[in-house]
This record gives C-alpha cells, sequence and structure tokens, in this order.
C-alpha cells in the first residue's frame, strides 16, 4: 500500500503561551483533493505553514510523500507546490520571468522552463501583457501566476490557501479544471478556502479546525454522520456550510441580529 | 432613513480650516502617540535596543563630525566680520549649503535616512498636513544637524563680532535653514519620481553622468587656481565673474544679505528678498511633487510602456540553467528597475567624481593622497554597495517567502547574489579607477598591486560579514521608493563598522610596509590574507543554511511583511 501523501502526528505549534496548533494527528492519502477547514485564527495557515517548511513546529512529526520533514526538506520541497498566503511573488519581475526563475529554482533546465512558463502563461491568460511587472497586476492576475508557478515543476503535493480569492469565475473555472486533471493523474491537493461551496464540489476529504484542535476529519458523509441525529430531525441533507457551523458552534442568523445592537452607531 | 450616527458627515467642523484645524492636530496627536508606541513596542526586542543605540551613536558621530568645522566656521565668519571680508562668508554658506545638499542626497543611499509616509495617504490628511509632516520626518536627518550646527556657528561668530545685527543675522540664517531644509526635501522627492520611471531613471542617470564629468572638468581648475590664482588680468576677471555670479545664487545672496550691513551699508533688504524668492520657488517644486503624492500617484513602470504587440518573448542569447544563474539573473533585473538601488551605486561615484579633485594636491599631504589615491577612492567602491550587499533580502517583499518554499539550498541563492555582487563592485570599481587614472595618473606599481592584493582580500571579507548581516538584520527596503524602514540604521552602522574595519587591515598592511621603504611587501602579505577570507567567506555560507532556517520567522516578518507605519 502506498504511504500517505501527508501524515501529521502530533503536530503543536506555539507562539509563547499561545498554542496555534495543538497537538494535531491526521492523514492524506495519495490522489485525495483534500479540504482543510476552519475560522479565522484556527490555525489552518500555521498547519500549511508547517507542512511547506515556512515554520518549524514546536513539537510532532510531518511527513510528506513518505519523507520526514526533518531529514528529508529539499527533497520534500522538489515534490510540492504551494501557492501560500502572501503568494511569495516577486513583483519587480514580468510573469514569465518570474515563472521562468521558478522552474529553474525547481531544478528544470531552460528548454523545459521556458516551455512550460508560455504554456502555463496561454493556460491562464497572463501571455497577453509580457512586459507588465507582476506588482501591476490585479490581485486575481497574482492569483493565477502563483498558481502557475506551484505547478511548474509538475508537483506530487500541492498547497493551496485560498486559491481562488479575487479570480473571475471564467478563470476559477479553468483552474478547478487543471486541478481536477492533476488529481486524475494521481497528484493530492490540500485546500484551504473560506468559500464553502468550492470545498464541497471540490473535496472527497475535509478536516476542520478550531482554536488549534482538530475537530473533524473524513468524507463528506462520515462528516454528516457526524451529525446524524439533527439529518434526522430535519429531514433535508445538509450543506457543508450547515455542517461547518454545526462543528465550529457558530452563531446563527439571529445571533447576528443581536450582536448588531450592540453597535451603537448602527443601532 | 436613519442614517449613520456620529459619522465624519456629522462633524464637519473637523474638516475647516488648513494646518492647524482640529483633525489635522487630531492627527498630529495621533501620529505622535503612534511614533512612541512604535518606539517603545521596538524596545521589547534585543534588535530594537541596538536600533536605537545605533542611531544614538550615530548622532554623537555626526555631531563630533561636524563639531570641529563648526567652531572654524565661527572663527572664520568672526573673521571675516572684523575685517569686512565678504568672500569668506560667502564660502563658508557656500560650503554649508554643499555639505548639506551633498550629504542629504547620499545618506538615503548609506543608511536609509527618509522615512517613508505613503502610508499616511490611507487617511484623510489635508495636502498642508501632509507637507508639514514630510518636512518634519525629513528634518531628523544627520544633514539637518550638521546644516544646524554650522549655520548656529556662523550666527555666532557673526553675533560676536556685531551684536548689534543679532536680530538680522538670526533671521538671514533662519531663511538660509528653511531654504537647505526645503532643497533637500524638493530634490530627494523629485529624483525618487524620476527614478521610478525607466524612461526618466535613463535620464536621471544621464544627468547625475553629465553633473559629474561636469565636476571634473571644473574641479581642475578650482584646485590649480586655488593654490596658484594667478595675477594676469584674464584670471582677476575670471574671479570677479565668479565672484558675480555667485551672488545671483542663493548662498551668495545669503553672504550678501549678512555683509552689506556689517560694512555699514543699506540694502541688505534686497538680496534677503532674493532668497526668500529662491525658497518660494523651491517650495512650490516640492508642493508639486507632493500633490501630485497626495492624489495617489502611480509609481509603477507599466503605464508608459507600449502596448505590446507580440504574445510571445524573445529567448535570452545566453542562457545559464541552474539557481545560481536564475538568482542572478532575476536580482539583475530588479537592480535595473529599481531607481532607488541604482542611486545606492551611483550616489557614491558622485562623490569620487567631485573629491577626486582633493588628490592633485602638491602639498606634502596632497602627495601621499595623490600616492594613495586609487586605493582611498576605490573605499568608496565598498560604500556604494553597502545597502544592496548587507540586506541582500530587503527588496524581495513576499516572494521572500518563494526561497524557503523552494528546494534549493539557501546558500545557492546567497552565492548566485554575492555573483551579482561582485560583478557591481567591478564596474563601480572600474569607473572609479578611470576615474583616478584620469585625474591623477597612474599609480605606483607596488601600490597598484598592493590595492589589488587588498581588494582580494577585502572583497571576500565584506561579502562574508555582508551575508551575516543580511541574515541577523534584515530590513524590508522599497524597490521603488527611497525611503527606509525600520531597522536600516543599526544595519548600516555595522555594515560600515565592518568596512572601517578592512579598510584598516589594508592600511595597516600597506602603511608601515611603505614607511619602512619596502612597500612590495605588502602584496604578498595581503594576498595571504585574501586566503584567509575567502576561507571565512566559504564558512560563513556554508553556514547560511542553518542561520537562515533559525532565523526564518524573523526573516519572514521583517522582509515579507508591509509594516504599518515606520
Amino acid at each position: 500500500m502506498d504511504s500517505p501523501a501527508i501524515a501529521i502526528r502530533d503536530l503543536t505549534r506555539r507562539f509563547g503561551q499561545f498554542v496555534a496548533v495543538d497537538d494535531i494527528t491526521f492523514s492524506v492519502a495519495q490522489g485525495q483533493f483534500f479540504g482543510f477547514l476552519g475560522p479565522n485564527g484556527a490555525g489552518k495557515s500555521t498547519t500549511i505553514k508547517m507542512l511547506t517548511g515556512l515554520l518549524a513546529p514546536t513539537s510532532g512529526q510531518m511527513e510528506l510523500i513518505g519523507l520526514d520533514f526533518a531529514t528529508h526538506p529539499l527533497e520534500i520541497k522538489r515534490q510540492i507546490g504551494v501557492v501560500p498566503e502572501g503568494l511569495a511573488l516577486f513583483g519587480r519581475l514580468t510573469a514569465w520571468e518570474y515563472l521562468r526563475f521558478v522552474g529553474r529554482m525547481y531544478g528544470l533546465d531552460g528548454p523545459t522552463t521556458n516551455r512550460r512558463a508560455e504554456e502555463l502563461l496561454d493556460f491562464m491568460t497572463l501571455a497577453d501583457e509580457p512586459k507588465k511587472l507582476v506588482t501591476d497586476f490585479s490581485h486575481g492576475m497574482q492569483k493565477k501566476l502563483a498558481l502557475a508557478a506551484a505547478v511548474i515543476h509538475a508537483p506530487r503535493v500541492l498547497f493551496l490557501d485560498e486559491p481562488f480569492e479575487g479570480v473571475d469565475a471564467v478563470a476559477a473555472g479553468t483552474l478547478k479544471a487543471m486541478l481536477q486533471r492533476m488529481i486524475e493523474r494521481g497528484a493530492t491537493i490540500f485546500l484551504t478556502s473560506h468559500v464553502l461551496e468550492i470545498v464541497e464540489r471540490l473535496c472527497s476529504h475535509v478536516a476542520i479546525i478550531h482554536h488549534g484542535r482538530l475537530v473533524a476529519n473524513g468524507s463528506l458523509d462520515e462528516l454528516r454522520a457526524g451529525v446524524a441525529a439533527e439529518i434526522a430531525a430535519t429531514g433535508e441533507r445538509l450543506t457543508l456550510e450547515q455542517i461547518f457551523l454545526r462543528i465550529v458552534g457558530a452563531a446563527g442568523p439571529e445571533a447576528h441580529q443581536e450582536a448588531l445592537q450592540e453597535l451603537s452607531w448602527l443601532a | 432613513m436613519a442614517g449613520l450616527t456620529g459619522s465624519p458627515r456629522d462633524q464637519n467642523s473637523l474638516f475647516r480650516g488648513g494646518l492647524a484645524s482640529p483633525l489635522s492636530r487630531a492627527q498630529y496627536a495621533a501620529l505622535i502617540w503612534v511614533q512612541r508606541r512604535i518606539f517603545l513596542n521596538s524596545l521589547r526586542t534585543m534588535r530594537g535596543s541596538f536600533e536605537l543605540g545605533a542611531r544614538i551613536l550615530t548622532g554623537f558621530i555626526f555631531f563630533a563630525i561636524a563639531l570641529g568645522p563648526g567652531f572654524g566656521m565661527g572663527f572664520g565668519a568672526y573673521e571675516g566680520a572684523v575685517h569686512g571680508r565678504p568672500l569668506a562668508i560667502a564660502i563658508l554658506l557656500w560650503v554649508l549649503c554643499a555639505v548639506w545638499q551633498g550629504f542629504s542626497a547620499v545618506a538615503p543611499a548609506l543608511a536609509g535616512q527618509n522615512p517613508d509616509l505613503s502610508y499616511l495617504l490611507r487617511f484623510p490628511v489635508s495636502l498642508g498636513s501632509w507637507v508639514l509632516l514630510y518636512l518634519v520626518y525629513g528634518i531628523m536627518a544627520p544633514s539637518t544637524l550638521i546644516g544646524l550646527i554650522w549655520a548656529a556657528s556662523i550666527g555666532i561668530g557673526l553675533t560676536i563680532a556685531r551684536p548689534d545685527l543679532l536680530g538680522w543675522t538670526a533671521l538671514t540664517l533662519a531663511l538660509v535653514v528653511l531654504f537647505n531644509v526645503l532643497l533637500s526635501r524638493t530634490i530627494l522627492a523629485w529624483v525618487e519620481r524620476w527614478m521610478a520611471q525607466r524612461r526618466t531613471r535613463e535620464i536621471a542617470t544621464a544627468v547625475l553622468l553629465f553633473v559629474g564629468l561636469g565636476a571634473q572638468a571644473l574641479n581642475p581648475a578650482f584646485h590649480h587656481y586655488g593654490h596658484h590664482w594667478p595675477a594676469s588680468h584674464g584670471a582677476a576677471h575670471l574671479s570677479h565673474r565668479i565672484w558675480e555670479a555667485q551672488a545671483a545664487f542663493p548662498p551668495g545672496m545669503a553672504a550678501e544679505a549678512l555683509a552689506l550691513p556689517l560694512r555699514h551699508k543699506g540694502g541688505g533688504a534686497l538680496p534677503l528678498g532674493g532668497l526668500a524668492l529662491y525658497t518660494a520657488g523651491v517650495t512650490g517644486l516640492l508642493l508639486v511633487r507632493l500633490r501630485s503624492e497626495s492624489r495617489g500617484e502611480n509609481f509603477s513602470e507599466v503605464r508608459r510602456e507600449p502596448a505590446a504587440r507580440t504574445r510571445r518573448r524573445a529567448r535570452p542569447r545566453f542562457e545559464f540553467s541552474g539557481p545560481v544563474a536564475a538568482v542572478f539573473e532575476k536580482d539583475l533585473r530588479y537592480l535595473l528597475r529599481s531607481g532607488p538601488m541604482l542611486y545606492n551605486l551611483a550616489a557614491p561615484l558622485v562623490m569620487v567624481f567631485l573629491f577626486s579633485g582633493l588628490y592633485g594636491s602638491g602639498t606634502a599631504a596632497g602627495g601621499f593622497r595623490h600616492a594613495y589615491a586609487l586605493p582611498t577612492a576605490l573605499i568608496w567602491a565598498f560604500l556604494g554597495l553597502t545597502r544592496i550587499v548587507s540586506n541582500s533580502f530587503g527588496a524581495e517583499g513576499q516572494g521572500m517567502q518563494f526561497y524557503y518554499l523552494s528546494p534549493t539550498p539557501l546558500r545557492l541563492v546567497m552565492l548566485g547574489k554575492n555573483a551579482l555582487h561582485v560583478l557591481l563592485f567591478l564596474v563601480e570599481a572600474a569607473v572609479i579607477t578611470g576615474v583616478v587614472l584620469y585625474r591623477v595618473g597612474p599609480p605606483k606599481p607596488s601600490i597598484a598591486a598592493a590595492t589589488i592584493a587588498w581588494l582580494l582580500c577585502a572583497l571576500p571579507l565584506d561579502l562574508a560579514a555582508a551575508n551575516v548581516l543580511s541574515v541577523l538584520m534584515p530590513y524590508r527596503a522599497s524597490a521603488v521608493r527611497m525611503r527606509g524602514a525600520q531597522g536600516g540604521m543599526g544595519n548600516g552602522l555595522l555594515s560600515m563598522l565592518a568596512q572601517a574595519g578592512i579598510v584598516a587591515l589594508g592600511a595597516i598592511v600597506i602603511a608601515p610596509c611603505s614607511l619602512l621603504g619596502h612597500p612590495w611587501l605588502a602584496t604578498p602579505i595581503l594576498l595571504a590574507l585574501a586566503l584567509v577570507s575567502l576561507v571565512v567567506y566559504a564558512r560563513v555560507l556554508a553556514r547560511i543554511d542553518g542561520m537562515m532556517q533559525g532565523r526564518r520567522e524573523t526573516v519572514l516578518l521583517e522582509v515579507a511583511k508591509t509594516p504599518a507605519a515606520s
């Protein structure tokens, strides 16, 4: 049996007294489209940063594609692609220059880098303005470029932190098709997003983190089964958003109205 | 409709008035408060405390540097007033203005003296307040400290000679100070604008070179006539013309305004009015620039580019694979697109252009300077690289994350950056050598050999020290604006101390060998030290990965995050 694409054991990250990620354990099978959800400040980005080498864990173990991150960081980095929170773009390069740079940093030879860069720019519809600097791109264009850079070396595991935020509907459809194709070819995708409809449509498995602790993990059907009693009571099939709100214990619309009363200038 | 209560629309009185309106006063108070909080919060870290120490130390150094010439200026002004020599006062004021403007032009390149206030523009800050804040923040610079000390010294000297003219002297010198503050800020604001666009960057570079070459042409004449001013009719006519011409410029007008009452003559108000007109003109230029900035001026390059016709881009003629070449190429592109970085490189060259005349003096000290013109001038090549080399990751912004995400060992990233640093140093050194050869002539073979050996020793040592500083004390540097961020002072001070040590090392070897009559002995000693410095460089490079991984959170925090205020 193949080793999991991602295996985390007892992963913890503290910032002084604050525990951002608290002893979480889970694994992601190869070829899985995995959604990693949580409210703001729950520990999603901290977890991704640890999994991609941007942040050292306080304790715990991380294995990617069967390799321990602590002992094989460079081998792992060769096999993963990342669209991080800050996109990690170099603003004073053009899109093509940036992709050429990234390809060579991942060890691709010049001709391969050039060919893939041009294909990706065409695919992402970024090829029309070859002299425009990345810093002058719209946020959506920057997102597409970051995604192109994340896949230029054909990674086996792809980490995406809010990849569709600011991307127009047409481009989002194209990107989703590309991600589905990557899954079909055996890649693993680890996705975080606040747009739960997208996660529900794309991901086969979901984990939810809340206050740094893993509070749910499994397929969508397994998560639905976790709140089975409520399904029986209402007789409807819960959406991921409803599951998420129930699991993290978020307030409903009535509570929002009550909270609004506390804003004196909006009363 | 109920509407929003307590919104700014209900408080129109806040927006009435100008610089002293209630809103402006509230904003000044908020800024003072936030600066105080930033200062206090910065002291929580070791680095913040070090930064404060570096600022205090730098202040003391500049104060000490300014004090000696300040005494001289005071004495010169006293002598000029007592013996009725308006030329002496004019020379003092010209020196004051030249040093003030020269230093404020070079300071951002060397020490990041120019805080970024653009973050204020998201708030309802009036143009008047914006200009005022721009000036107030600019005043807190070493050039102002030096200028104020010298202006005060001149004032004290004149007042001791003629106490009855205290008021007039104070008024004139206050206007001189105001003019210089405004001029230095105006020059910086406009240079920053010109450097932001490719076309204007090229024009600005050409102007800088033209000014530098012009100084080359003028320097020999001034230095020749300065020591052996011929008594011929032509020379006397020339000096008279120069004296007349300088009176039409601000330092000359200020000198005239001070000198006329000293000689019990009236009409001092006329040159003072001229100086006021110059000040108003400079203020107008500054207002034009800051008004554009306050309206959200676009500092990007792309708008001026012609619409692209071709979708495919030309492949580079020479293509090198591998991460070192990729980093080299990427940093070279960054450099060519960054006005501030080019300015950092060019500013010390201009200083070499300006001061190269000193090397040609015929006095004993001049003879020493003449003999060692090449190695002393090459020190400027190191200074030109200071801000780029000792903060290698400063301009990466969010791209810094990529280095940690990529599978490339960080020592290779640093090697690629250092390769570009070496190239830049060689270009700077070549230009400086050209200037020295043109102005002074070729050095003695023994001096030339020792200089080359010293460079072989100094460059790896400088890069090793700079690499450590880049990791231990990085700070975010704008590739577009010539404004430093917090952390630049400590980094700049330490890198200059390292460079001072490297220069001292060369002097310690070369000077005794020359004094003992064995100048050739310096070369093998320095070559042996070069081997040691190469080993030091290699060992530092080998440890870069460990150092950067150990400090990745700090490095990412300092370089990749946009500061809320600086």
